[in-house]
């Protein structure tokens, strides 16, 4: 077993302590259109406690990053509150952080200076210790070396890693993650997927819980504690499934394909 | 998989720019990327090596044309070995594979004698800063190029340099396609 797998084994799959840190809390969405009212998103709860990695499915176009844009502070609802530690989040907050599908980089800027951006927020910190944290994060992303790069010269995932140092230097609570590993190709994802985890959730890691939004099952199984899958617009909790498996995860295992199973019969 | 069929495919493979004019001896890295060697190694040690050739490209849901350049980048790495159709990890491949961190700086010895890294790091043994061009104008001059088209050639040499020769520690990026020599710790 490699030490990254044992680094995962030994991450907290799920803590004794079941406090939210996020709670959703009948979220309903409403785009306008002339005159109308076009429902997005109707009535959906979700709570991701500590240490919980939580995975959010759907039809393609049900919602899915409309809903975590919201949880994030970029999106209002129309109605229902989402709470951070019970308090409303009505904007970004510190606290949270966001890494996107197509890593919204600045491409005139280097991979260092779109990491500092990350940190542009964060008036309080001097720029010297700023730039302290933005070279830890890159070098914890697996960046070491491209400082100077610009992300027109990268791969794709050395480009998502980009994005998600940018997360990382804010050390946040909560990560929210928007299908970030679906423009990779698969060898790609594949060890993006095992490296990335055993990053975020680990004992020494600021991140207490990780929202992600993907269409990938296997993907959901292998990293999830717990998955909400979402219906077709207007789009509302259809079902929930706790995954319990220990880390990392046998893909040709029958508890994998049965917990693959229940996702899709969930999603049909 | 033959051997023949193995080369044929090779030669076949549509999807990448790949060696395409090659008059001097030189051992040319395919247009390939790090991460796909990373994810090649690991998912064949987890799907259990030696594995059918067929099945690794069943379960990466890769075409076969898609695969072999990167198994062969694999294979000139000395990560793993394809031979009749089974594809299996090398001691060193495993020895990869087991590290935690800066797992490309295994490969730095390997990645030097070959092209483009061999050309870059003679330039950088005389030259404190070069450019990415100069070094594929500098293959192209032995007969060496990854594609026709020199603007296409230059950037599939810039790929390559930026992306493992900065992991693997031979190169350091300066400013824009401004590389000088790595440092010699690994």
């Amino acid at each position: 077993m490699s030490k990254t797998e044992q680094r995962i084994q030994s991450a907290p799959s799920k803590s004794d302590d079941d406090t939210p840190i996020i709670s959703v809390e009948n979220v309903c969405l409403n785009f306008e259109r002339e005159h109308d009212q076009i429902p997005i998103l109707k009535d959906v709860s979700l709570t991701a406690a500590a240490g919980m990695f939580i995975s959010i499915t759907g039809p393609s176009g049900c919602g899915k990053s409309s809903l975590l844009r919201i949880i994030g502070g970029l999106l209002t609802a129309s109605s229902g509150t989402v709470k951070l530690h019970g308090s409303p989040i009505t904007e970004p907050r510190n606290e949270i952080a966001m890494v996107f599908q197509n890593f919204v980089l600045l491409p005139w800027k280097t991979a260092l200076d779109n990491v500092m951006f990350g940190l542009k927020s964060r008036r309080d910190i001097p720029d010297e210790v700023a730039k302290e944290k933005c070279l830890r994060a890159i070098n914890e992303a697996g960046l070491n070396g491209f400082e100077n790069v610009y992300p027109g010269e990268l791969s794709g995932g050395m480009k998502q890693r980009i994005g998600i140092a940018r997360a990382l230097v804010l050390e946040p609570e909560v990560l929210l993650m928007d299908e970030p590993f679906s423009a990779l190709d698969n060898l790609t994802a594949d060890h993006m997927r095992t490296e990335i985890y055993s990053l975020l959730i680990n004992p020494s890691s600021p991140i207490k819980t990780v929202i992600m939004v993907s269409h990938n099952v296997e993907e959901i199984v292998e990293l999830s504690d717990k998955v909400v899958v979402l219906s077709a617009r207007p789009a509302h909790v259809v079902g929930g499934v706790d995954i319990d498996q220990p880390r990392p995860r046998s893909k040709k295992s029958e508890k994998f394909f049965d917990d693959e199973d229940r996702i899709y019969a969930l999603l049909s | 998989m033959t051997k023949t069929e193995y080369t044929r495919f090779y030669h076949e493979r549509n999807r990448r720019e790949m060696p395409l004019k090659n008059e001097s001896a030189a051992v040319m890295l395919p247009n390939v990327r790090t991460g796909e060697i990373l994810g090649l190694v690991e998912t064949t040690r987890r799907l259990g090596s030696p594995l059918d050739l067929s099945r690794l490209a069943i379960e990466l849901g890769a075409k076969i044309n898609t695969l072999l350049p990167i198994l062969d980048a694999a294979e000139m790495l000395g990560l793993l070995k394809v031979e009749g159709g089974v594809v299996g990890l090398t001691e060193f491949g495993i020895k990869f594979q087991n590290a935690t961190k800066n797992k490309l700086r295994l490969v730095r010895d390997q990645l030097a004698k070959i092209e483009p890294f061999n050309t870059a790091l003679a330039l950088s043994a005389h030259r404190h800063t070069f450019s990415s061009d100069e070094v594929a104008e500098t293959l192209s001059e032995k007969g060496v190029q990854w594609h026709q088209e020199p603007e296409v050639n230059q950037a599939v040499v810039r790929g390559l340099l930026i992306d493992w020769a900065i992991h693997a520690g031979l190169l350091q990026y300066i400013a824009t396609d401004k590389f000088r020599k790595g440092s010699t710790q690994m």
